[in-house]
């Protein structure tokens, strides 16, 4: 078998961020102390170079490369951008914070550049071999991000425990990822798709590979039951870490979902429906009442994320192109939100305070009236109120699922995001109606309060234009 | 395409900006840009007038979401006309009012700002088509209520009272989106001009009852209806303009807008006459009540507002052609005359400084031209004949008398529209009674005296409104009220009359009692206060609310107790729980059978027995694993029946393996346990443990089952491929080997890599790392005093030729028998360490190189190089290729160039596995026992440089 180094051509922008990686590693060596900031720039730009070859090697029809084991297809094409971007922008919001904490050493932009090569190949597998390798890579560099902060025993506690927990969600996941090549006698997604159609769920092994799979599923976006490591998560790691790990890796769990579920087992959809029914309404519930009784903002938004996973969850299990397009734009939406509304955080600890109370962001509206602005933009976003994204991103997926005839779920659905947004109205009270308790305005480099502004003028002009991300999400699955 | 209402919509947004910006020039410039944005609407939408009044409904679509069917649209009819009417007239009135009622400090911009962003808004709910749109403005309403509200931030009253209206309303507008997408289901569409025509479907559609309930529970929060009315009151720590315009005139109308436009889509079944009505009259009586008891001027407004909205759904729940004109009339009528008297309430409060009742009496004298209008306004609000609010509450009456003829209970209704009125007329009583006379005025903070000029202006408007249409409503609100009927109805309006006197009906007869009730009501006002200022804070949904907040904060904080305890042993058991219980359920939720077709082989005594000492390895370990070298043996014992599998199932090549890993892995962790502890200290038994021994057994047992399903199944293997071509492609019988350096001989080159990077990552990591390590085997037990035994010493001395001579042996038949260079490796390394361990460091080193990074380093060359060389033959990399060489004792022997590559992998292996081994040896200070101090050994530092160490003899 001879090697076709065109098969190269779409795996360009993964080349390219492992190279970006390994730049910085050797240029790390050479640094002084006070020259870290070139770490930054070269990660930025490379990010930039990244984004561009994407761009440049992306569009047009799918593509199966490496002997079926990769594949880039719209979906990838526009998932790998916004990963790329979001975690673009959580590069930007980081660097001030780990400056000025003295984290700010190569290894961060190295291991945070591996986990987006971990979701790049997640985004991009086709097989059950590259989507657990793609898996690994980002859950691996993820564990050791949270203990980025060696000295700090909550951190190397939230370590640990996401390392136990995620090491033994990965071994379910690859447990049920063996059972199905047991039973299809393939790793590659379409030849297992094809071979499942042919076995139905006959095949007692079928399904039970069907039920690790969905648990393994189920814990990488932490879907109650399988969240307990998320708050933990969030609250011990530094805010950058977080920012990160609560934004992109959602988008990668989308396609890692995806292309298990419906790539993949696309004829069992009758199965793991059920299974993504239960998960998501105990998602929901869970999350957005357990949120009300947070005083640790990072532990509210972390509950936060669970609720929007149970969102996430109801497109999917819609199973029409619809729902997946819906689906789809709300991971992203996610992203984008949670980037910005942990931004802030980061952009708000200063050397020696780490904000997490949500006393924290009192008064925040005296102290920086534009960063208070963009802060409940975030806020209303997360509550689905319009005519922010967050609201079309919910009710493309209400509606995708009210189109398949579960309309008692879509009520469930709206009945819980009522009660979610008591918290981030909270928020928001408390951003503009609290007295601050430290009165000195923020200080912000430029860098993140454009960030923080792009972010939020994106959310407010996607929820204008939605069509601008839409089609792209819907041409994914046409 | 005509664009007129799109951008007599966006404007106010616009302009909005805009005045915030501009307010910087001064407050004239302000009030002049705020004035001018709601002209410029006023006049796009006047423009499109012909064709309205011809009939038509003007409709403008743009693409917006066209994938998802939705499109941005906008549409002009007759209710859209006179809401937008409402919105932008009574918006101009309260721009003029605002900037003399807000004190020199307070940030005029601002609040224009906010004001027109509201307009912009609620133009938006009333002249959308698409329904998703006109959510999307009426969320955009209660959140820039939300801002009017709280516009005074640092005033606590005002910040609960614009977080109370939001949330209330807000989780209405979510109910109602819920509503929306059901309706958007049913008919195919959200555009309205659909959605109306479409009456039948829906009412006959068995989601209509949730989907009337969900679009109801919008409206009633928004309209404030019981019992969802108590945010309304708190809403009214906002200025008061901003009362006026929100609270009175426009946001609570919103609701029922709602209800007139879905009117022919919706109404004329048993629930929406029930449900509309029965709120409707609830709330009318409700707010009438407490309306007169209230001390606040504007909390009387506020409830007596309630009650009006009351009304208005009452008319439109009624569902007759003739009560939704009455109910339109209304909305009209209410508008200005409540306008009107906000205004004048806000004139008093800001003329006394106060607003309790029970201190501004007798303001006659001070203000008597505002005591005049605001005589005039609450008329109206009582419905005294020759002012506008007599008419449709005349109306109204005769409705409600309709309707107790009709339905079953329908008495109630007219018996509750009287006592609504007499209260309605008690209460406009107080209000002109109590401020403007009633003897003095008692402790102002401020000397009153008439308002300026412009101030009342807005107010003499209103009130001439009310005169004008109360005495010639034919002339003036007649064309108006019918282009808006005709929209409401989706057809011609009924015959009707405004005439100020029909005749004597029962109507008036109510009328009559209303006002004499009123009156009666009044005068006996004072022991009633009494009463109700004991009993009847009582009935307070405010508390409700509050409860129910309380409630849910409870109930989030014990769901958090029991779930969020951040104990890991917790979480890993609900994991662990929650998989089997899945597990569980597909195994039950699928019919198919546990086992496989496949046939079972027969028992044999071999298997039997290596299954039986795997068991009871597994066991033994179990109970012993306190006692942790024993537990590492068993386990090691564990590893060997594996082996022993292997090789009855015809595997040699991975029982050689499996044993010579099983060895190194077992030397490694014993390493390792050297510096912990040699005991695990024991747990308290307790139920917990049991539970878990229970759980895990369970898990085993799924396990079990799981892998007993499996192995039952045929599936396909990928042996064949192999076999097949092993020789002819890679000139080799020993399948393993060959698939491992030349089928996949590049996976192979990165695993040596990953090792070669793990075994110097390890060295990085132990260098210079120094623990005391245990000094004692267990309890009292002393390790032996003889590190390094004769006997052991003497014979591993004699081991170690023929142990390389057997990894030799089976690096050279690899390619053809069981072996291969990744076994001769372990082997090789195997052999070396029992070295260390028998003769120690010390001697050791003074006779072996104890650098082992070149071996890794050439391993990886050579291996890396074979590859290379394919390519300079022109094949692609790793290409291998093989021939027969004549030996001459041997015979013929194969010579194939993937054995180089072997030979890499064998060296890689030995040298990492040695680097490893070694210096996880090294970190123990007992390992260093027999070196002189100062003798510097291998990376422990400065000192080190290739000379210092002795030259070794090699082997």
């Amino acid at each position: 078998m001879t090697f076709d180094y065109a098969h190269l051509l779409p795996i360009v922008p993964e080349i390219a961020v492992l190279v970006l990686a390994s730049i910085l590693l050797l240029v790390d060596l050479w640094l002084k102390d006070e020259d870290k900031g070139t770490n930054h720039l070269i990660a930025v730009f490379g990010l930039l170079v990244v984004i561009g070859l994407t761009g440049v090697v992306g569009g047009g029809e799918r593509e199966i490369v490496l002997s079926g084991s990769y594949i880039r297809d719209p979906m990838s094409d526009v998932l790998k951008i916004a990963v790329l971007v979001v975690s673009l922008l959580s590069f930007v919001y980081s660097r001030d914070y780990l400056r000025d904490r003295g984290l700010w050493v190569g290894e961060f932009y190295v291991l945070t550049l591996c986990a987006v090569l971990g979701m790049m190949v997640m985004i991009s597998a086709n097989s059950f071999l590259t989507l657990y390798l793609g898996l690994e890579l980002l859950a691996l560099s993820l564990y050791a991000l949270v203990a980025f902060e060696r000295d700090n025993p909550s951190g190397a506690e939230a370590a640990m425990k996401y390392f136990v927990l995620g090491a033994l969600g990965s071994g379910l996941l690859l447990y049920g990822l063996s059972m199905l090549y047991g039973a299809s006698g393939s790793l590659e997604l379409g030849a297992v798709a094809r071979a499942v159609a042919w076995q139905g769920a006959d095949n007692q092994v079928l399904v039970f590979g069907l039920v690790f799979v969905v648990i393994g599923i189920g814990f990488k976006f932490g879907a109650v039951p399988f969240h307990m490591w998320v708050p933990d998560t969030y609250q011990g790691a530094p805010n950058p870490v977080v920012l990160f790990l609560g934004s992109a890796p959602k988008i990668a769990a989308f396609a890692l979902a995806f292309r298990l579920l419906v790539d993949g087992l696309g004829q069992l959809h009758a199965d793991w429906q059920g299974m993504l029914v239960i998960l998501s309404v105990i998602s929901l519930a869970v999350g957005n009442i357990v949120a009300i009784a947070q005083t640790n903002i990072k532990r509210m938004l972390a509950y936060s994320t669970i609720s929007h996973v149970g969102f996430i969850f109801l497109g999917l299990l819609a199973g029409t192109t619809e729902g997946f397009a819906a689906a789809m734009f709300y991971a992203i939406v996610y992203a984008l939100m949670a980037a910005g509304g942990f931004g802030l955080l980061v952009m708000m600890s200063r050397q020696g305070h780490e904000v997490e109370r949500l006393e924290d962001l009192k008064g925040l509206n005296e102290r920086d009236s534009w960063q208070a602005a963009m802060m409940a933009l975030v806020m209303f976003s997360m509550a689905g109120v319009p005519p922010t994204v967050g609201f079309m991103a919910k009710l493309l997926v209400l509606d995708a699922v009210i189109s398949i005839g579960l309309w008692w779920l879509a009520l469930i659905a709206v009945f819980f995001s009522v009660i979610g947004a008591f918290y981030y109205l909270r928020v928001v009270k408390i951003i503009y109606f609290d007295k601050p308790e430290v009165i000195e305005p923020l200080v912000v480099g430029s860098g993140a309060r454009v960030a923080l502004s792009v972010t939020g003028l994106a959310i407010l002009l996607l929820g204008l234009f939605p069509a601008a991300l839409l089609t792209y999400c819907q041409a994914a699955f046409a | 395409m005509s664009m007129t209402l799109t951008l007599a919509v966006l404007l106010p947004f616009l302009g909005a900006a805009g005045v915030a910006w501009g307010s910087r020039l001064g407050r004239p410039t302000a009030i002049l840009l705020a004035l001018l944005v709601v002209l410029m609407p006023a006049i796009l939408i006047l423009s499109l007038l012909d064709p309205l009044v011809a009939g038509e409904t003007h409709l403008e679509h743009f693409a917006w979401l066209p994938a998802a069917g939705l499109n941005i649209a906008f549409r002009l009819d007759g209710l859209g006309l006179l809401f937008a009417g409402l919105i932008l007239g009574i918006g101009a009135l309260v721009i003029l009012y605002a900037r003399y009622y807000l004190a020199a400090e307070d940030n005029l911009g601002r609040l224009y700002a906010y004001l027109l962003l509201f307009m912009g808004a609620m133009l938006g709910v009333v002249l959308s088509e698409n329904l998703i749109q006109m959510l999307m403005f009426w969320e955009l309403t209660s959140l820039s209520s939300f801002l009017l509200i709280g516009y005074w931030r640092q005033r606590e009253d005002a910040r609960t009272g614009a977080r109370m209206a939001l949330a209330v309303t807000g989780a209405g507008g979510l109910a109602l989106l819920g509503g929306i997408l059901l309706l958007g289901r049913m008919t195919g569409s959200y555009d309205l001009s659909i959605v109306l025509a479409s009456g039948d479907l829906i009412r006959a559609h068995p989601l209509y009852v949730p989907t009337l309930l969900l679009i109801l529970l919008g409206i009633f929060t928004k309209s404030a209806q019981f019992p969802f009315h108590f945010w309304l009151p708190h809403a009214m720590a906002a200025p008061t303009p901003v009362s006026s315009y929100l609270h009175s005139a426009t946001m609570v109308k919103a609701g029922v807008f709602l209800l007139a436009r879905l009117f022919p889509a919706l109404a004329g079944t048993w629930e929406w006459n029930h449900l509309v009505a029965g709120f409707g009259m609830l709330t009318l009586i409700t707010g009438a009540v407490i309306a007169l008891f209230q001390h606040d001027l504007k909390g009387l407004l506020a409830y007596s507002t309630i009650s009006h909205l009351g009304l208005i759904t009452v008319l439109f729940g009624i569902g007759t052609p003739l009560a939704a004109v009455a109910g339109i009339f209304h909305i009209i009528n209410h508008a200005t005359f409540k306008a009107g008297l906000f205004m004048a309430a806000g004139i008093i409060d800001h003329e006394t400084g106060t607003r309790d009742m029970r201190r501004i009496n007798g303001l006659w004298r001070a203000m008597p031209y505002t005591g005049t209008l605001a005589m005039v306004a609450a008329s109206a609000m009582a419905g005294v004949p020759l002012f506008n609010g007599f008419l449709s509450k005349e109306m109204f009456f005769g409705e409600a008398v309709g309707v107790a003829n009709a339905m079953a209970l329908g008495w109630l209704l007219p018996v509750a529209a009287t006592l609504a009125g007499a209260f309605a007329v008690a209460y406009s009583l107080r209000f002109v009674h109590d401020v403007f006379f009633n003897g003095e005025p008692v402790d102002l903070p401020r000397h009153p005296h008439e308002p300026p000029r412009w101030m009342r202006v807005p107010v003499e408007i209103l009130v001439v409104i009310c005169l004008l249409v109360g005495m010639l409503p034919a002339l003036t609100v007649e064309p108006i009220l019918h282009l808006a009927v005709s929209a409401v109805l989706q057809g011609p309006p009924p015959v009707h009359d405004l005439a100020i006197w029909h005749g004597f009906s029962p109507a008036v007869l109510m009328s009559i009692l209303a006002m004499s009730g009123g009156v009666i009501i009044y005068s006996v006002r004072k022991p009633i206060y009494g009463w109700w200022d004991t009993q009847g804070g009582r009935v307070d949904f405010r508390r409700a609310y509050e409860r129910l907040l309380q409630g849910l904060l409870t109930l989030a904080g014990r769901v958090t107790l029991w779930l969020d305890q951040g104990s890991m042993p917790r979480l890993l058991r609900l994991f662990v729980a929650v998989a089997l219980i899945l597990g569980l359920a597909g195994w039950w939720g699928s019919g198919s059978p546990l086992t496989g077709p496949l046939t079972l082989l027969p028992l044999d005594a071999v298997s039997l027995s290596t299954g039986l000492a795997l068991v009871l390895a597994a066991i033994a370990t179990l109970v012993w694993h306190r006692q942790r070298f024993t537990a590492l043996i068993l386990v090691g014992a564990v590893g060997l029946m594996v082996a022993l599998v292997f090789a009855k199932f015809s595997a040699p090549d991975l029982a050689l393996t499996q044993l010579s890993v099983e060895v190194v892995t077992v030397i490694l962790l014993l390493l390792a346990l050297f510096f912990l502890p040699q005991t695990t200290p024991e747990d308290p038994p307790s139920p917990r443990r049991w539970g878990d021994a229970v759980l895990a057994v369970l898990a085993g047992l799924g396990m079990s089952i799981l892998t007993w399903a499996i192995l039952t199944r045929p599936y396909e293997s990928i042996a064949g491929f192999f076999l097949e071509r092993s020789v002819p492609g890679g000139g080799g019988r020993n399948v393993v080997n060959v698939i491992l350096v030349d089928f996949r001989g590049f996976d192979t080159l990165g695993e040596i890599t990953v090792l070669a990077l793990a075994g110097l990552a390890i060295f990085a990591l132990l260098d210079k790392l120094r623990l005391s390590g245990q000094r004692v085997a267990g309890p009292a037990t002393a390790w032996h005093w003889d590190r390094h035994p004769l006997i052991v010493a003497s014979l591993v001395r004699l081991l170690l030729p023929l142990a390389l001579l057997v990894a030799v042996f089976i690096l050279m038949r690899g390619h053809n028998l069981p072996g291969g260079g990744f076994i001769a490796g372990l082997i090789t390394a195997i052999a070396l360490i029992m070295l260390y361990l028998a003769n120690g460091v010390a001697w050791t080193h003074a006779r072996l190189p104890d650098k082992t990074h070149p071996v890794i380093g050439a391993g990886l060359l050579l291996a890396t190089l074979t590859g290379l060389a394919s390519l300079l033959f022109g094949h692609p990399f790793l290409t291998s290729t093989f021939g027969h060489v004549h030996w001459p004792l041997v015979g013929e022997f194969e010579v194939a160039s993937a054995m180089l590559f072997d030979l890499g992998v064998w060296l890689v292996v030995v040298g990492s596995t040695l680097l490893i081994l070694i210096h996880l040896g090294l970190m123990s200070d007992a390992s260093r026992d027999g070196l002189a101090p100062g003798t510097p050994v291998r990376g422990s530092g400065a000192g080190r440089s290739a000379g210092d160490s002795p030259p070794g003899p090699g082997c």
